[in-house]
């Protein structure tokens, strides 16, 4: 379900600079110019060297962090706090270690005027949907990296969120794990009845980026600018082995090393 | 010994890298593309071997029938499918029915590391109560809580009776 150009702008980051102690003689850029917007329908991915500031992008787009210069719209709105209508999965899951598994999904929806028992359905429904039916009273503790993920996106879907930013999810991960549960996603992604309306993504494995992506920004190092945007047409379900990926990998990393 | 001695997660990702390669690779192959010890992935062939997801023939993995069907299915589907088969596969079984004949239904930890020990004496039984209870939750099978250390067969087990 590929975002056509004429497919509504969700977000859309205009002149976006940001700049670690900007009071100081020596402010470091991390960030400089960006302009970018994210469509309806799209997965978008954002790839880049190190430290050249693409979580403190993510970060930016869901209003947790303030740009020194530029402005982030929301359906054409400037965005002043926290977007409601993203959530976030993080690279070490985030997850609470004194609550089970369901307490720890129902805090997707604090804040959301919702009574006990809605939020408790809805958090069942979310499990259900993520594979972890079953898990439900586990602690973080007795869970692997891979279910602990699971956990991570049960919490961020439950909100039914518009938008899904997801920072580095894969890579705290062993690669048959990563593996699994990057089809799990792109399941999801698939399921035309499931929110979200766009993803995100931030990683630094570009062979992922390939496979799970219709767009891919290439970040320049430090301070990050936009050095390329590159839309991928393969059709999905996409073969992680074929030769336009293999092609797409070595451009993109040529790119970025 | 059909008690799986691998993660879900990657039993479910072996055979996914395997459906890459069409349903048959050198195992060998399957390390040096996943930057891994061979060590590292024995334990999920071993447990999808046993699952009947995958064969071994002269150091290639295949994809057997089941194995696809597996990986057609949603997450409710698999674990469904994986239900049926520990629910009825040697070790597996022996505990659900310990749980169920003996106990109402409800066993200890410690109680079901005594029935470990006693009948499956080769086995670590903290280790294997922990495997036992990851397939166990991903299948449906069982409940364990650690609140109360109580480990149980879930509604799906029971309504099969």
């Amino acid at each position: 379900m590929a975002a056509g150009s004429d497919s509504p702008k969700l977000v859309e980051l205009r002149g976006v600079t940001k700049a670690y102690g900007p009071m100081s003689p020596r402010p470091q850029v991390v960030l400089e110019h960006i302009n970018l917007a994210v469509r309806q329908h799209e997965f978008v991915s954002i790839v880049g060297p190190s430290g050249c500031g693409k979580s403190t992008l993510l970060r930016i787009m869901m209003g947790l962090a303030k740009p020194e210069d530029g402005e982030v719209f929301y359906h054409d709105h400037k965005l002043t706090g926290v977007c409601e209508a993203m959530s976030m999965v993080f690279q070490t899951f985030a997850l609470f270690p004194w609550l089970n598994v369901v307490e720890n999904v129902e805090l997707g929806l604090e804040g959301k005027p919702f009574p006990k028992e809605e939020k408790r359905k809805r958090s069942l429904d979310a499990i259900r949907v993520i594979g972890l039916e079953g898990y439900e009273e586990a602690y973080p503790r007795e869970l692997s990296g891979g279910m602990k993920q699971r956990v991570g996106l049960a919490r961020a879907m439950v909100s039914e969120p518009e938008i899904l930013l997801m920072d580095e999810p894969f890579s705290a991960l062993d690669p048959l794990t990563s593996t699994h549960l990057r089809e799990e996603v792109l399941h999801l992604w698939a399921d035309p009845a499931l929110p979200p309306e766009a993803v995100v993504m931030v990683t630094h494995n570009v062979e992922e980026a390939v496979y799970m992506s219709d767009r891919i920004v290439v970040l320049t190092s430090r301070p990050g600018t936009i050095a390329r945007e590159v839309p991928i047409e393969i059709p999905r379900p996409r073969d992680p082995r074929s030769p336009e990926i293999y092609r797409l990998v070595d451009e993109i990393t040529g790119m970025i090393v | 010994m059909t008690i799986p001695q691998a993660q879900v997660g990657n039993v479910i990702g072996l055979l996914e890298v395997l459906q890459d390669f069409k349903g048959k690779v050198d195992l060998a192959k399957v390390a040096d593309e996943l930057m891994l010890e061979l060590d590292d992935i024995l334990p999920a062939v071993e447990s999808a071997k046993l699952l009947h997801l995958l064969q071994v023939d002269s150091g290639d993995l295949i994809l057997t029938e089941d194995g696809k069907a597996l990986l057609a299915k949603n997450a409710s589907g698999r674990k469904r499918m994986l239900n049926k088969t520990l629910a009825g596969s040697g070790e597996f079984k022996a505990i659900l029915d310990f749980i169920r004949n003996d106990h109402g239904g409800e066993v200890s930890k410690d109680e079901m590391k005594d029935f470990l020990r006693e009948n499956m004496p080769d086995l670590d039984a903290e280790q294997t109560f922990l495997w036992i209870v990851e397939w166990g939750r991903y299948s449906l099978l069982l409940r364990y809580d650690t609140d109360n250390g109580k480990i149980k067969l879930s509604k799906a087990a029971t309504q099969k009776e």
